[in-house]
């Protein structure tokens, strides 16, 4: 037996379903629960079950023949990861540098990594566009945007 | 009726709600023409804008946003050979063929018109269905709910297509899980919350749909390498004369009837949608042509345009059927819709008809109004949409990303929600690469919350046995159903391979 796409899928699958059914256990009960046909670990038993079956069908089923996916190149899931990651960032510094600093930061830096060079354009397509957002939101649609903690401490 | 109808005019008819309908329909038009983003995406896009409007004038924005965004994506069917949706795919077979031959301009007009056509019957046929439909599930038990909630789920399965079955099962069970996570809403304790206090609302249904549509399209386009050809090899075709001769008009006008009754038909069908009803309806076209007419199919036919635009409109109007009457959204983007009118505080289902009728009648006449800014306003406009294509996808990517995240976070100001758009975004696009459907999930992550609490009241009412599902013979009949939605492909399947080997033995 290969192990497919599918299989693979139905693997994580199964080990989600397992570790959810396990969970269950510990969402609290009220007292008379246990004398009522639906509480609240019901539905996640059940769910939990449902799982269980749904992956065994999928690892244990013939695979479909579905057209596979081009090969990912590492340059481009880097690209993808570094994306993520500085949205991460944003969420982080959000809070402390504000939100007209932030944003331009977080536009400038993704179009550098997706590959804009272009000086100009990575300070015009990012500082402007921050103001006029933030000022939209604040002065026009009266949006609370909390100040930035560093420069308001 | 009557009353109903002029209140949703009159609403429908407010100089705010109009100019909803016209900015829906152009932002619709520029997000459905970006390769990758479709309806879904585009809507799920729109919704913190909606948070801010009242519920009418939201879901008539949602509603022109969905329209545009289906037809910016046969506009980019047709300039470039990139559907912009599944359901505009069927519109590149004919469509763009009929660029290259120097015709882009009555590309789009047929195609406008076929929309726009598709579109009207759609809102014909709804405005006289839905409230027969609405009036009959007044008389809905929760046991009715129960299985009328397990039929859209298991409907969205059974027509992910072949092979996908399985996977669309599970997406959905998925989408139950995390609908799961907080506090449980019928006895207050805490699921799946590991102590933080900012899981204990559970999961935001704008957070998990801008996460796993908006930016997982986006890393997907990434990840593909998509978007470094969009510049260079995706150039938009000139554009040439919009007119259509006299003839051209006769030939398509039976095949723009047809297609959009079909296609309405299609669409109310809970699972089925625009995509399916595309595909069915070039078909049928393809089988109904002369055979002078049939070999031009694939290679530039007016009918092979006509047909699947006309049907994909209507199906996106039929749609809105189930979603209005019953609470249940026939496709990924009604799925969405359901999602931010409940975030409304506002119920769609039998009750709608009676509780909300604004709301009701006027995102049915605004559907209309909908389609006539596409065909007034967008199609002279497409040459200016079109030079919309030409922003570098560096520049865009980022923003498109920007605006998912920001709307998330103007709706909570809470920064965990992005934290937690990045981990979910990160486990959509696996998931995508494993070939796993993704509307299956918010399906059932939106009913989920709604189908624990009618199973838990059927249950109640009948003292802990399933009998409910039998007692009714409404709940039975829907069941019924269900199981042959569920298991038809099988036994068809069982069906043929049964008849092949009796043919055999009798050779």
């Amino acid at each position: 037996m290969n192990l497919t796409k599918d299989r693979f899928g139905g693997l994580l699958f199964l080990l989600l379903s397992v570790t959810y059914g396990y969970y269950a256990a510990d969402i609290p009960l009220l007292p008379r629960d246990k004398f009522e046909p639906f509480h609240a670990q019901t539905m996640p038993y059940w769910l939990s079950g449902l799982g269980v079956i749904f992956s065994i069908l999928l690892i244990v089923l013939k695979p479909a023949t579905v057209a596979e996916n081009e090969p990912l190149l590492k340059s481009n899931i880097l690209l993808m990861l570094g994306l993520m990651a500085f949205t991460f960032i944003f969420s982080v510094v959000l809070p402390w540098l504000g939100f007209p600093i932030t944003t331009s930061l977080f536009l400038a830096s993704s179009y550098w990594l997706l590959g804009e060079r272009r000086i100009k354009i990575l300070v015009f397509a990012s500082v402007p566009f921050a103001l006029i957002f933030w000022l939209l939101l604040t002065q026009v649609l009266d949006v609370y945007i909390a100040p930035a903690r560093l420069i308001f401490w | 009726m009557f009353e109903g109808i002029f209140t949703g005019l009159s609403t429908a008819l407010m100089p705010f709600n109009l100019m909803m309908v016209v900015v829906g329909c152009f932002a619709g038009t520029f997000i459905g023409m970006l390769p990758g983003l479709g309806p879904i995406s585009a809507v799920a896009l729109m919704i913190p804008i909606t948070y801010t409007l009242d519920p009418s004038s939201g879901i008539i924005l949602m509603a022109g946003v969905y329209y545009g965004a289906v037809f910016g994506g046969s506009t980019s069917s047709i300039l470039i050979n990139a559907p912009g949706c599944a359901s505009t795919l069927v519109t590149t077979f004919d469509g763009y063929p009929l660029a290259q031959k120097n015709q882009a301009g009555k590309a789009l007009a047929l195609a406008a018109y076929a929309s726009f056509c598709g579109g009207t019957v759609g809102a014909i046929i709804l405005i006289f269905a839905a409230p027969a439909l609405a009036s009959v599930s007044l008389s809905f038990q929760s046991s009715d709910y129960f299985a009328l909630m397990l039929l859209g789920l298991t409907s969205v399965a059974a027509f992910a297509g072949k092979g996908q079955v399985i996977k669309a099962m599970m997406m959905t069970v998925f989408g139950l899980m995390i609908a799961t996570v907080g506090n449980d809403v019928i006895t207050g304790a805490p699921r799946y919350t590991f102590g933080q206090m900012d899981l204990v609302d559970g999961i935001s249904f704008l957070l998990l749909a801008m996460a796993t549509f908006a930016l997982a399209e986006v890393m997907m386009t990434i990840l593909r390498g998509n978007m470094f050809s969009t510049s260079e090899t995706m150039k938009p075709v000139a554009l040439s004369s919009m007119k259509l001769s006299r003839s051209e008009i006769k030939e398509v006008a039976p095949t723009v009837a047809r297609s959009s009754v079909f296609g309405f038909i299609v669409g109310v069908l809970p699972g089925a949608g625009a995509t399916i009803a595309s595909f069915l309806a070039y078909g049928l076209e393809r089988n109904l042509a002369p055979e002078r007419l049939r070999k031009m199919f694939g290679k530039g036919a007016l009918r092979g345009l006509a047909a699947p635009e006309a049907a994909n409109n209507a199906a996106s109007t039929g749609s809105f059927v189930p979603l209005l009457t019953l609470g249940i959204p026939g496709s990924g983007t009604t799925a969405i819709m359901l999602g931010a009118l409940i975030a409304y505080g506002i119920q769609p289902g039998p009750r709608l008809y009676v509780d909300h009728p604004d709301v009701f009648w006027s995102v049915i006449i605004s559907m209309y109004f909908g389609n006539l800014v596409l065909l007034i306003l967008n199609l002279p406009l497409i040459p200016y949409i079109s030079r919309l294509l030409s922003i570098p996808p560096q520049i865009l990517n980022p923003l498109i990303i920007f605006f998912s995240i920001i709307g998330v976070y103007l709706v909570s100001f809470n920064t965990f929600d992005i934290q937690m758009m990045v981990f979910i975004t990160l486990i959509a696009v696996g998931l995508k690469f494993l070939n796993f459907p993704m509307a299956p999930m918010l399906l059932g992550f939106i009913l989920g919350g709604m189908l624990e609490k009618n199973l838990s009241r059927a249950l109640v009412v009948s003292d802990g046995s399933f009998n409910f599902l039998w007692n009714r013979p409404l709940t039975l009949t829907i069941t019924c159903i269900t199981l042959v939605i569920l298991f038809l492909p099988s036994l068809l399947k069982l069906g043929r391979q049964m008849g092949v080997k009796m043919m055999s033995a009798a050779d």
